[in-house]
């Protein structure tokens, strides 16, 4: 799929955070998300925007506006540093246009060759688009599925791990 | 196993000094995905952060620590009914049902004060404790490969485990 007029990806700038922000506050895109609440979303953008100080976040934007963030959530610990996980929101006016797509790609690209990581994962939940595009084009494969892990107000959902391999990684993402 | 009994309370800040001195036993190190002095006073910090609202259980014989727990209650709603666990028996207090007792007053600390629905685990390949997970009804529901890499280069997968209380 071919990205809009004006796409770009840089580096996540801290004013970022007030899209970030508002993409979380709305229902369609919570829904994907562990928050309820504009304290929970607070709480969690600021550990998101934590990373962006570490040049692990990038930001897609559309004529110089952010439309997507995408942020590697790097490992404290020696042992454990060699892979990371990380989280990805699309401003719901922007998607299904390549978007979430482009992000992903560029982010395990940071990842490999910047981070020299081995590997990415992330943790999703049922019913998120995602998982088809994380698992058919971008070669994740689910390693954990806990069931009833969201008690959302229409009942629970299952939460699924994936995981990406980079360093068997040979040829660019499709 | 002895005839002692260890006697429970929520976990106090001064237990944080025996945390960390078992934290230090490279045996039990290996268990977790810390490595040196700095990075083991961190997560005496994260685990002290939770035992300070009340999430943390402590195991005493004749007074004395041996045996920590803490459940990291998550500050989401949708999430609160789910709960990640942390457990630590003092080296020298193997073997003598402290880890058994100290779980079981966990789940109850868990599903009657915090009303936790799912306690689970993370435990890593080759963690003899893992028996003692799947003794008291934990199930796996995950396997992460090569999670973490030894300084020999060699990989150990994380291992998720859960129980519905």
């Amino acid at each position: 799929m071919e990205e809009p007029e004006g796409f770009d990806i840089r580096y996540t700038r801290s004013m970022d955070v007030s899209y970030l922000k508002e993409w979380l506050q709305n229902p369609k895109v919570l829904e994907f998300f562990s928050m309820n609440t504009e304290a929970e979303t607070e709480l969690a953008v600021s550990a998101w925007m934590f990373f962006a100080r570490y040049k692990a976040s990038l930001t897609a934007t559309i004529n110089h506006i952010p439309c997507g963030i995408v942020t590697l959530f790097l490992m404290p610990y020696k042992k454990i540093s060699h892979q990371s996980s990380f989280k990805i929101c699309v401003d719901p006016k922007h998607w299904n246009k390549g978007i979430g797509s482009a992000l992903i790609k560029n982010i395990k690209h940071l990842a490999k060759e910047y981070f020299h990581l081995e590997a990415i994962y992330t943790e999703v939940f049922e019913g998120n688009p995602l998982i088809p595009l994380l698992e058919n084009k971008f070669g994740f494969h689910s390693f954990a599925k806990q069931a009833n892990y969201v008690k959302a107000k229409d009942g629970y959902r299952e939460r699924n791990c994936l995981i990406a391999n980079l360093k068997e990684e040979v040829k660019d993402d499709k | 196993m002895t005839n002692s009994l260890p006697g429970f309370r929520r976990t106090e800040p001064q237990d944080a000094s025996f945390l960390k001195e078992w934290l230090s036993d490279p045996k039990i190190l290996y268990g977790f995905p810390m490595e040196g002095e700095k990075e083991i006073e961190d997560s005496v910090r994260i685990w002290m952060s939770y035992a300070e609202k009340g999430y943390g259980l402590t195991a005493l014989l004749n007074g004395i620590p041996v045996g920590i727990a803490v459940l990291y209650i998550q500050p989401f709603e949708k999430l609160v009914h789910t709960c990640l666990f942390s457990v630590i028996v003092s080296p020298d207090a193997r073997g003598k049902g402290i880890g058994t007792a100290l779980l079981e007053n966990l789940e109850n600390l868990a599903k009657y004060t915090f009303t936790i629905e799912i306690l689970h685990l993370e435990v890593y390949e080759g963690n003899p404790a893992r028996r003692l997970y799947e003794r008291l009804g934990f199930v796996p529901f995950g396997r992460h490969e090569g999670f973490a890499k030894e300084n020999d280069g060699t990989y150990r997968a994380k291992i998720s485990m859960e129980k519905k209380l």
